[in-house]
């Protein structure tokens, strides 16, 4: 096996107290298939995972200095990938070519995000593959209303796995499975082990499993999920006793939280959208739990995949070309925000309100 | 840091992405770029140049001026400088809100 330096997909597995997260990867990472993963736990768990690599990981918070708690930086966790790399380099541990980070129940995942892109040594080596929220299917609704750590890390997640969903019956399983599609439209919905028949919703087990926590987001699977975000937001349409209406924030259970998902037909200008976003995560982010959407750029038959998480904005990925144009006819950029008592209208009025001003000076 | 010159700054920030336009030259998108934020902040009487294409430097008219290197740190330097928010939300609010 290679021991290049190369980048290092890094799955990041979080989700609330008792949510089944050491369950999970003690199901997935057993047996031959995981040899080649490494997994980083920020506390010690009684799995036994003998043959994977455990680093511990204290949490330990270092401001920076604009004082930001979700930009703060988890010094341990940094140094802790560091070391992990160096000693694969070194030949000291077997070498490994993906790594799974566990947090503790309580972690919300942006200062986690926020090491992993600000680091100039850790985003040199890992890239953040996708981050899993386990659900539990049994206390989510008394976890969301009592733990605001919860709602962080379901609308951070780009994948959704709902845990224990034997110990419930299947209207219960739906209806969390339907409102947690309307809290993260970008997420995909799915449901641990292979019981009984929600209809429409993936069953993932085993090895799938594996492919699941792996797996990079695809941006045909995310037109898919905004096209489903759009039929939301244009159609009323009673789901499972949950109404989201024309125009109106769904129904989302947590009175402040709306999710949309805001479409601009013509392509955008990238320099004005930047200075649109820029300033808007810099007075707002604290607001703006999610945005995830694939952007139509003036001039570029290439769309771009952006993705940020509170203030933090991965990467701009520009994808070779549009998915097949049955999914999104004519281009459009779609963004799906999750805000916090910010209105779809204000964010839309406000950028068009840029674009007007400031597109005068381009042309 | 630009390893010729010894220039801080440039660094990865998402706002320094170019476009992949045809015939795009990263230089001059960045220029434009500098040129957009200055009609937000002139009204301010605050403005933003280029440094090198590694940076930007935000000056204001006492003579205060701050060397940025992405646009994140653009309107936070900003607003400290006028020691009052820049709310995206309520600028240009004599615009049409329909371009």
């Amino acid at each position: 096996m290679s021991l290049s330096y190369d980048i290092l997909p890094l799955t990041l597995v979080t989700g609330f107290l008792g949510s089944g997260k050491s369950t999970l990867l003690a199901d997935v990472l057993r047996g031959d298939a995981a040899q080649d993963t490494a997994v980083l736990v920020n506390e010690f768990g009684d799995v036994g995972l003998d043959h994977l690599l455990i680093g511990e990981v204290n949490a330990r918070t270092v401001l920076l200095d604009n004082g930001c708690v979700c930009c703060s930086i988890r010094g341990e966790l940094k140094d802790a990938l560091a070391a992990l790399f160096s000693q694969r380099a070194r030949g000291e541990v077997p070498p490994f070519t993906r790594v799974v980070l566990e947090t503790t129940g309580l972690a919300t995942p942006a200062p986690i995000v926020a090491t992993l892109l600000a680091d100039p040594v850790i985003r040199s080596h890992y890239a953040l593959n996708a981050t899993i929220t386990v659900v539990d299917a049994v206390n989510a609704a008394e976890q969301r209303a009592r733990h605001p750590e919860w709602l962080a890390q379901v609308t951070a997640a780009d994948r959704l796995l709902i845990s224990k969903p034997d110990l419930v019956d299947e209207t219960r399983l739906t209806e969390l499975a339907a409102s947690l599609a309307a809290l993260n439209p970008a997420a995909e919905i799915l449901i641990r082990g292979d019981v009984s028949s929600a209809k429409g919703i993936d069953r993932h087990a085993g090895r799938a499993l594996l492919d699941m926590l792996f797996a990079s987001a695809s941006s045909i699977d995310l037109i898919g999920r905004l096209g489903r975000a759009q039929r939301l937001a244009n159609e009323d349409m009673t789901m499972n006793g949950l109404l989201a209406h024309r125009g109106e924030r769904y129904s989302t259970g947590a009175a402040s939280i709306q999710s949309f998902c805001m479409r601009i037909d013509a392509p955008i200008d990238w320099q004005v959208f930047t200075i649109w976003f820029t300033m808007l995560l810099n007075r707002h982010g604290d607001k703006i739990l999610r945005v995830k959407g694939l952007l139509s750029i003036a001039g570029s038959d290439q769309p771009a995949l952006l993705h940020a998480v509170q203030h933090l904005v991965h990467p701009v990925l520009h994808l070779d070309a549009w998915p097949s144009a049955s999914l999104n006819p004519g281009r459009r950029s779609q963004l799906v925000f999750i805000t916090e008592g910010l209105s779809r209208d204000a964010i839309e009025t406000s950028y068009a309100r840029f674009q007007h001003h400031l597109e005068e000076a381009v042309h | 840091m630009c390893g010729m010159c010894g220039l801080l700054g440039g660094g990865n920030h998402w706002s320094n992405t170019t476009a992949p336009v045809a015939g795009a030259n990263p230089r001059r998108q960045r220029l434009i770029q500098a040129a957009l934020a200055n009609r937000v902040l002139v009204p301010f009487r605050l403005k933003l140049d280029d440094f090198h294409g590694q940076s930007f430097v935000l000056s204001s008219p006492t003579g205060a001026s701050e060397l940025v290197s992405d646009f994140a740190q653009v309107w936070r330097a900003a607003e400290r400088m006028l020691g009052h928010p820049l709310d995206p939300l309520t600028l240009f609010i004599d615009e049409p809100a329909t371009p």
